[in-house]
Parts: structure tokens; C-alpha cells; sequence
């Protein structure tokens, strides 16, 4: 397996061609639509990807907020490049130790499926070739590039697909690898490090759906595969494993029908309407009933290859399903899942017949209340189930939030770029370069090294400061006293679980307060996810939290009740266990101390009780 | 150009690509390269840098020969409508030689770029210019009027005139001075963003003109474009009144002082009464214009003397004036001289909207005494190429006058009412 990365990370240095603002907005201030088509670009070609988008004849309606002007309603030629971001994508490409280019030319991407008003993405190349070193290994880099954010997709439907404007045109730094990753886990490494050195630039925007990875995956004799838009990064591995298997079982079927001498060309598809008029559920029951058609193609030599085999959840059938939910039907029938969904053995039987299937032979039936859209989807199925012969397809796909991942798209080529004239070339200089050398940030292995000194973590602690992004508010807090082992715990584990989502912005004001009220004795550590929780659910101070948590009041006199209450009631088992009825006993008192005391000193007082009961003279 | 290199950068950096044309604001030795990629990258040459020229690439996507050949080879029954194309954005490409953006040539690339145009009928297409619009000057209003009458005479029912958006507004004027009287539709048609981009308003645009040119209650000149953002309603307006009012935008154009006579939505075309229809006798061409007028903006500042050398040699003039119509009162000795010596004065107002009313203000009244004509809620430009026509067809300063004071072709408003939204 073979694996690249492509990490694209929105900058909050506002917009990369125009003055808006690089924040979304709820503001809806109005809203137009258009039609777009492909062109041609530079040689004259269409795209492949451009052209397949297009053949979906759809309008965009766009949704203009207060975030936005005419340049992103495609109604004013775009400005300048934005030079904050330039010089992000240039801190990022000194740091790569990465070949910044001489004249930055910005190209226009062909993208027609409307998310971008224009029907492209302004795109630059800013610097190429360099490296990333992590431990021991270094990964090259391939690409620096900026470019615009899409328009936010907020709904399709009816051929209409409804997008927001308040995303598009903010600058995403684009960083993509070689395809140097080995295993799934270091794909989450390598995302970790190239995140942290992103945020080190301190010109990031943070929260969910600010960076997303794509990853790029090829497999002994596969092709490359790219999996758009990967949002969470514990996620890669599971992407790539799954991509890993995908892969495998399309190329076992590739070698099983190549092994069948499988023809390659189909017979024409035929409506077998009249044949299943008297099937009553399932999705040709809800064709017929509205007047659609049911289509078959033969698929001579398929039988058995469009389900998964024996241990594992891929299979063809889902592929071949893919294209047909692609033209907005909702999937297919396939001979290998037949007799099923309302179809009886009869019925296949007959279908067989009509279609001149033999034991070898497999069948896909397309359902629909549109006769021209079933006959394009069974087209489009034909197409895919005859590149099953070499293999896999280059595509672009989609992840989905069960680890697994759906064709989007062809893989866009070269002819979808041409360049953008309405924007000069931009001359980088040496003394450019000399000014951002001048101003580069901490690297994150230099900056890991001087917090695990200069605060006494442990690596792990550090790690998680880092790649989670908390460095800044750790040394705040710590700066103005807090325990930095608190400050940490607080910021790597309990804010993350306080849920409120990830997006939550937690004021430093406030940490502070909650860490100064910890350190008061107001109550224990173990007592921040409660108070969180309290502040979450709309407490409005940090005092009103702790009470509504429930923890404005445990004494010690209380807590040496507790225990002795405790090992009262556990007389029996102490005798029996000595000291190794700490552990069970502990759980218990916890569970009720609820964060009200000191978690040591909670241990300590039990483990008192204990001697307590042990010293008495036997009964 | 074309040829396919890789080069070697002794500091460590290796480039694999085609050499491209460099932007004409490119810097000094810098070689563009568009890389396997697609991207497009500007590479300062050093002296070491050593270069390798490869195998030739792999065949691109084939050109398509039909654009370079731009041979007129569609068939013209009877029923047709005609596309005259005078270059700019709406008929023009990217020009990897400059960076920027070239008119279209030929039949073939035009049918290239607006493959639906023929989808309501037969389309004939008759190149006339090859140039953005700032190029085209007074003396090529005549002759594409002239082409306008002549392809009427050919047999056309309604003519598409393609033409850049910058100076479209004069260009309409001109042609419905120059052509009272017309069997069918003439739409004046641009494109605000240029046709090699998938949202140019340049396809719409032209099938909601071509719509318009096949509708047989109309005999006028019109300006077919977006009425707003959306790619779904198109305005039609009036060739006299209409003004590009925004530099960018899609509905840049504007009817002043009137709404536009009418609106296409879908294949639905509504109308206003005041369209004149068509001529029972077909396109008359009427000409010639007199280039020997001129426009001159007023602002605080321009002194009388600049103002009188500009106006040496022309036999009239049109001042865009402030508000009502006014230039400052150290002005009127030149003007009053000008009159004397029989050139025509005449007064617009630059508010673009609203009348020249010379009686309301002391300065009117002065400007008035000296011979200024007032012309109401003409456009400046209109005022302009209604001067240049009112010249060619008439001799005495009196007639010129009477000639600018009359409605030839709806060009005045008498009656100006609120949009409705006030």
C-alpha cells in the first residue's frame, strides 16, 4: 500500500481574493441562481470530471450572507491575493524546507458541480519539494498551494442544489505529500505533525470542519484512489484500511472474471416492467406504482462477484450502486442478492430467462419513476461493472462516517486547469523569503522539546498539547500560576469531553477562574468534568457551575464520615483482604466523593480506615 | 512554445513540464512552465540551471478543428435569425500570448463556445468586427448598421448584434438613430464575464437575445441582458436609454428614466406598449452620421479656456452638466462665442436620471440666453450620437437644432414615473 496525504487548512487571515471576512455566517442576506456549463480549458479539452458534473444539468441557487461580496457572487473580478495568507503559505514552505517558486501564478480548477459561483477554483502553486521530519523519518512534500474554500452545500434537491456563500473564497493552505505512508496509523501521525505546524503559524481557523484531509491511496496493482474530505483525523487509519480492503476485493474480482474469460461488452439493457407487475414492495413495486420502469442489464460472467465475499463488507454491488445513486436514484438489485426485496424466486427466475442469464451469469435491475434517468443509470452501471475487467477506476470518493467511502467523482486531470488572468503573477523575492525566514514560528518538535523542560510533562501530555492545538492557552494558564500537570489534564481531557462540541470556545478568563477555584480547594480535579458540564449546560458562572454540579461542600469531617461508613460496611471483606480491599473500596468512595475532595487525599483517609480495622484486636 | 523540458536547479529543485507563454506582466527571466500537475509555475532561470528537452508529452485532448476553420457552413432556409458578431467578451477567449482575453474568430468557434444557440432554429452568423469594444469607433456605427439593413434584405427576421459591454450602450444609440425603421428585432447582446468560464453570463445572455430577435412584435433597437444576478430573467431595453451602470456586475445594464420595455423569463417574452413594431417596409438605413460633434463632461475645475480649446473645430457639442444642467457661470462667455459662430451647444444632465431643465436655476437661464439647447432626459452618450446624427443630416445650426429637439425614435420621455419601490 501506498498512501499520500493532502492537508487543507482554512486560514482566518480573511478572504484569499477579496476583503470579506474568513468567518461563516448565519446572516442570510438574499439569494440568486445559475446554470453552469463545462468549458474549454487551455488545450481545448473538457475534463472528464468537468464534463461528467455538467451532464447533471442541475441550477444552483446561492445564498449571499453578510460575510460575502460581489467577488464571490462571481459579480466582480477578484483582487489581489490576499498577502497574510501568501505569507502563511510561505512560513509553512520555509518550514518544509520546500522550493518556493519565483512567479506564483494563479490557475483556475475546473469545478462545475456549483460550489464554486464562478465554475472554478482559483488555485496557486506556492512552493514544491520539500520534507517533513518525524522521529526518525522524513516524508516528502509535494506541494505547497493555495486556494479558495468552496461554498457551503445546504441542500439538493428537485435539480435545484441550494449552496451558502459565507465559506467560499476562504484561503485553504493546501499541503500534500508524497506517497511515502506506510501504515494507516502513520497517515494520522503525518496529518498530526503537518496540523501542528499549521496552528504554529498562529493564522489558522479553528473548529470543526476548518481542516480536512484527503488521502490518496494506491495499492500493489491498483490505481490512485482519493478520498475527499476527511474530517477527523483519529478517522485515517479506518479510511485506509477500508481502502486497503476495498481494493483488495475489486482486484480478487478483476482476477476471477479475467479467470472466466468474462466478455467485454454487454448485451443491450431491456425493460422487464411487465414481467414484475406483480411484485408489491420494495423499490420496483414503488416504480410501477408510479409509472417508471424497471431496467435490466445481463452481466455475463458476474455471478457471485457482486456480493462480498466470505469475511469481508466489500463488494462490487455497492460500486455499481454508487453510480446509480450518483443520478439521485436510491440503488440497485443485483442477481446475487435475489430472491430479496419483494422479489420472489419466480420472478428472478423469469428475469433470468428474459435476460438469457446462465449459472454464470448476473443481472442488475434499475428502478425509477423516470425512464430517462433509470436508462442513464443503467449506462452508467454498464460502464462501471466493464472497468471491474482492468480493475479499479482512478475516482474521487467521499467518506462516509462508518469508516467506509462512496464514488463522487472521476479523478479530475490536467485539463481541468488554465490560468487565471484576472489575477498578475506574484513575484516572490529574496528579500520576501528573508522577511519570513525572519518571522518563523517554533517548530513543533523544537516546541515539544522546550514544553516537556520547561513544565515537567510527560512526551504523551506534550503530544496531546500540541497536536490538539492547546499550546497557547496551556502557557497562558500556566504563566499565571496554575499547576501546569492541572492546566494540561484540564485542556487535553476534560475540555474535549465537555462536550458542547469541539467548536466550543472556552474563554482563558474562565479556565482560569475554574483552575483558581480548583486550587482554592473548592473542589478536587476530579470534579472538572462535572463543573464543565454545569457550564455547559448554561451555568453562567463558574460559582452557580460548582454548585449546580453539587460540589459546593463536602468538609473533611464529611469525608472522614464517608469512609468510616464505608469501611464499616465492609468489615468483613478487610479482614479477609487486608490492604488489597484498597482498590474496590476506593472505586466505591469516589464514585460518591464526586470530585467534592481531593482524590489523594480521599486515598489517604481510606487507606487510615483500613489500618483502622486491621489494627482492631479479632473478634 | 509547446515543447516539453525538465529542468535542473543546481540548488536542488527539479521541473518537469511544458514551456507556456509568460504573462505579459511576468518578470525578467522568467520561464512559465505548466507541470504535469496542471499548475502553472513562473521559474527564475539561473546561468547553472541545466535544461533537457523530453519525448514529446502525450497527445492532449484533440483540438477541435471546427474552431479554426470558421467556415460559414450551416445551411440559412427562410426562416433564420442572424448573429452578428463585433468581438468582445461575449465572443472572445482566453490569449495565452497576453494573458488575456481575445475575441473569437469565426462561425465555428463562436457555434463552439454556444453549442444551444442553434437549438430554437437556424442561426446564420456574420462576422463584422474582430475587436473589444473600446475599439469601435462612430465610423463603425455606420457600417454595421448598413450590415444590419442589408441582412434584413438577405432574408434574416431578427438580428443578434454580439458586441463588448463597454461602449454597447453608444453603440445601441447609434443604431436606432441610424435605422428608424426595421421589419424586425435588432438585439444588442454582451456578456460581463467571458465565455471560457462556466458561469459566464455570455449563454444565457445570447439565447434570451435570440429568443428575443424571433419575436415578431418588435421593430426596434434593443439591449437584451441579465436584469439581475440570476440566470433566469433578462431585461429588454430600449437602444436609446439604455447605460452599462456598473463595471462588473451581470445586470450592469440599465434603462434610465424609463423602465425597459419588457422582460424574458423562461421562454415567456411580456412587453410593453410603448415597442414599436415592426416596418411594413422594411430596414431603412439612415445615415450618415457627422463625426465633427462632441461630449464633454463638465467638473469644478475645468477651465473655460480648456474647455473652448476642446470645442475648437467641432460644429456642436454636448455638455454633461451638474444637476439640471449647469457648468459654471465663468463658462458662458465661451459658449455664448461658440453659438455665435454657429456651433451647437447643447445641455445633459451627468445625474444620468432626471431632465436638463434650464429655467429653474440662474445659471440655466444664462446658458439658455446663450444659445445652449437643453435636451431633457436624454443620456449623455445618446445626446452625443443623436448630435452626430442630427449633423449628417442637416446643414444650418437652426435645423441641427430642430433635429435634436425631435422624438425621432422614443428617444424622449415625456412622462417619468417612480419604480414602484419608493
Amino acid at each position: 500500500m501506498k498512501a499520500g496525504l493532502e492537508v487543507h487548512q482554512q486560514l482566518a487571515t480573511g478572504k484569499l481574493f477579496c476583503a470579506c471576512p474568513s468567518e461563516l455566517s448565519d446572516a442570510v442576506t438574499g439569494s440568486f441562481s445559475r446554470r453552469l456549463r463545462a468549458s474549454s480549458g487551455e488545450n481545448r479539452g473538457i475534463d472528464a470530471a468537468a464534463a461528467h458534473q455538467a451532464s447533471r444539468g442541475l441550477t444552483y441557487r446561492y445564498e449571499t450572507t453578510e460575510a460575502n461580496c460581489l467577488v464571490e457572487m462571481d459579480e466582480e473580478p477578484p483582487h489581489g491575493l490576499n498577502p497574510a495568507a501568501l505569507d502563511t503559505a510561505l512560513t509553512l514552505a520555509r518550514m518544509l524546507h520546500a522550493r518556493v517558486l519565483d512567479e506564483i501564478e494563479v490557475m483556475r480548477k475546473i469545478v462545475v458541480d456549483g460550489s464554486n459561483t464562478s465554475g472554478f477554483q482559483r488555485t496557486a502553486l506556492v512552493a514544491a519539494g520539500g520534507y517533513l521530519e518525524l522521529g526518525k523519518r522524513r516524508y516528502s512534500i509535494l506541494s505547497i498551494c493555495l486556494e479558495e474554500d468552496a461554498a457551503r452545500k445546504i441542500s439538493e434537491k428537485g435539480g435545484e442544489v441550494l449552496y451558502r456563500l459565507d465559506r467560499l473564497g476562504i484561503p485553504l493552505v493546501e499541503i500534500a505529500t508524497g506517497p511515502d505512508l506506510i501504515t494507516p496509523e502513520e497517515a494520522r501521525e503525518v496529518a498530526e505533525e503537518i496540523g501542528a505546524l499549521l496552528r504554529a503559524t498562529r493564522r489558522v481557523r479553528r473548529g470543526i470542519g476548518t481542516i480536512r484531509e484527503d488521502l490518496n491511496v494506491s495499492t500493489e496493482g491498483g490505481r490512485r484512489i482519493e478520498i475527499k474530505g476527511v474530517q477527523e483525523l483519529r478517522r485515517l487509519p479506518q479510511y485506509v484500511e477500508r481502502e486497503v480492503e476495498r481494493q483488495r476485493v475489486l482486484l480478487e474480482v478483476r482476477d476471477r472474471l479475467r479467470g472466466r474469460n468474462a466478455a467485454s461488452t454487454f448485451p443491450p439493457a431491456l425493460d422487464v416492467t411487465e414481467l414484475l407487475g406483480a411484485v408489491d414492495s420494495g423499490p420496483v413495486a414503488d416504480a410501477i406504482r408510479h409509472r417508471g420502469v424497471v431496467l435490466a442489464i445481463a452481466l455475463p460472467g458476474f455471478a457471485g462477484l457482486l456480493k462480498s465475499p466470505p469475511s469481508s463488507e466489500e463488494r462490487l454491488g455497492r460500486e455499481l450502486a454508487d453510480q446509480a445513486r450518483f443520478l439521485g436514484l436510491r440503488g440497485i438489485l443485483h442477481s446475487d442478492e435475489l430472491p430479496g426485496a419483494g422479489i420472489g424466486a419466480e420472478e428472478t427466475e423469469r428475469l433470468r430467462t428474459r435476460l438469457g442469464s446462465g449459472p454464470n451469469d448476473a443481472f442488475v435491475l434499475v428502478a425509477d419513476r423516470s425512464a430517462e434517468r433509470a436508462g442513464a443509470a443503467l449506462d452508467r452501471i454498464a460502464a462501471r461493472a466493464l472497468a471491474a475487467l482492468d480493475g479499479i477506476p482512478s475516482e474521487t470518493r467521499d467518506p462516509l462516517p462508518d469508516g467506509r467511502s462512496r464514488f463522487s467523482r472521476p479523478l479530475p486531470g490536467r485539463d481541468r486547469m488554465y490560468p487565471e488572468t484576472d489575477v498578475a503573477p506574484i513575484p516572490i523575492t529574496a528579500a520576501d523569503l528573508a522577511r519570513i525566514d525572519a518571522g518563523l514560528p517554533e517548530r513543533p518538535a523544537a516546541l515539544r522539546e522546550r514544553l516537556a523542560q520547561e513544565y515537567h510533562l510527560v512526551p504523551e501530555v506534550v503530544r496531546q498539547l500540541v497536536a490538539g492545538g492547546h499550546v497557547d492557552a496551556f502557557e497562558a494558564l500556566a504563566h499565571q500560576g496554575h499547576a501546569p500537570a492541572v492546566v494540561a489534564r484540564l485542556l487535553t481531557q476534560d475540555l474535549p469531553a465537555a462536550g458542547g462540541g469541539a467548536e466550543r470556545e472556552w474563554p482563558l478568563g474562565l479556565l482560569g477562574e475554574l483552575l483558581s477555584a480548583q486550587q482554592s480547594g473548592r473542589f478536587a480535579k476530579e470534579g472538572f468534568p462535572a463543573v464543565l458540564a454545569a457550564l455547559t449546560s448554561g451555568a453562567p458562572t463558574v460559582e452557580e457551575a460548582i454548585a449546580k454540579a453539587g460540589l459546593s461542600g463536602m468538609s473533611r469531617a464529611e469525608l472522614d464520615r464517608l469512609v468510616d461508613r464505608i469501611v464499616d460496611a465492609n468489615r468483613g471483606m478487610i479482614a479477609a483482604r487486608g490492604e488489597d480491599a484498597f482498590s474496590p473500596l476506593m472505586g466505591d468512595l469516589m464514585r460518591e466523593v464526586r470530585g467534592q475532595r481531593d482524590g489523594q487525599e480521599v486515598a489517604a483517609a481510606l487507606h487510615e480506615g483500613i489500618a483502622r480495622v486491621l489494627s482492631e484486636p479479632r473478634a | 512554445m509547446g515543447q516539453r523540458v525538465e529542468l535542473h536547479d543546481p540548488a536542488g529543485a527539479d521541473w518537469t513540464g511544458t514551456i507556456v507563454p509568460s504573462h505579459e506582466l511576468s518578470g525578467d527571466r522568467i520561464l512559465q512552465l505548466k507541470l504535469e500537475s496542471g499548475y502553472n509555475v513562473g521559474i527564475r532561470i539561473g546561468t547553472d540551471f541545466t535544461f533537457r528537452i523530453s519525448p514529446a508529452p502525450p497527445p492532449s485532448a484533440p483540438a477541435d478543428e471546427r474552431a479554426a476553420t470558421g467556415s460559414n457552413s450551416v445551411a440559412h432556409p427562410g426562416d433564420h435569425i442572424a448573429l452578428l458578431t463585433t468581438g468582445g467578451t461575449i465572443a472572445s477567449r482566453i490569449d495565452y500570448e497576453t494573458g488575456g482575453v481575445r475575441p473569437v474568430r469565426g462561425e465555428g468557434e463562436i457555434l463552439d463556445f454556444y453549442p444551444d444557440l442553434l437549438s430554437e432554429g437556424a442561426v446564420r452568423v456574420v462576422p463584422v468586427f474582430d475587436r473589444l469594444s473600446e475599439n469601435i469607433a462612430p465610423h463603425d456605427w455606420s457600417i454595421l448598421a448598413e450590415r444590419v439593413a442589408l441582412t434584413f434584405r438577405e432574408g434574416a427576421r431578427g438580428i443578434v448584434i454580439a458586441h463588448g459591454t463597454d461602449t454597447l450602450g453608444f453603440t445601441a444609440a447609434a443604431l436606432s438613430f441610424l435605422l428608424p425603421e426595421l421589419p424586425g428585432p435588432v438585439v444588442v447582446v454582451g456578456a460581463q464575464r467571458s465565455p471560457d468560464r462556466p458561469s459566464s453570463d455570455g449563454t444565457s445572455n445570447l439565447q434570451a437575445a435570440a429568443r428575443v430577435a424571433r419575436d415578431r412584435r418588435i421593430g426596434e433597437v434593443v439591449v437584451v441582458m441579465h436584469a439581475g444576478l440570476s440566470d433566469t430573467r433578462f431585461a429588454i431595453h430600449r437602444g436609446t436609454h439604455v447605460r452599462k451602470m456598473h463595471s462588473s456586475r451581470r445586470d450592469a445594464f440599465q434603462s434610465r428614466n424609463a423602465p425597459p420595455l419588457g422582460v424574458v423569463e423562461g421562454a415567456e417574452i411580456r412587453l410593453d406598449v410603448r415597442v414599436r413594431p415592426p416596418s411594413p417596409h422594411g430596414a431603412r438605413f439612415d445615415g450618415p452620421l457627422d463625426l465633427s460633434g462632441r461630449l464633454l463632461w463638465y467638473y469644478p475645475g475645468l477651465t473655460p479656456e480648456l474647455a473652448e480649446a476642446f470645442v475648437r473645430g467641432a460644429r456642436g457639442i454636448v455638455l454633461a452638466g451638474t444637476g439640471l444642467g449647469h457648468v459654471a457661470s465663468a463658462h458662458v462667455d465661451w459658449i455664448r462665442r461658440a453659438t455665435e459662430a454657429g456651433v451647437v451647444v447643447a445641455m445633459t444632465t451627468q445625474c444620468l436620471e432626471g431632465i436638463a431643465d434650464p429655467f429653474v436655476y440662474a445659471t440655466g437661464r444664462e446658458l439658455h440666453r446663450a444659445g445652449v439647447l437643453f435636451l431633457d432626459d436624454l443620456l449623455p452618450e445618446t445626446a452625443y450620437v443623436k448630435l452626430l446624427w442630427a449633423l449628417g443630416h442637416a446643414s444650418s445650426p437652426d435645423d441641427v437644432r430642430s433635429l435634436l429637439r425631435l422624438d425621432r425614435v422614443g428617444e424622449f420621455v415625456a412622462r417619468h414615473q417612480t419604480r414602484g419601490e419608493e
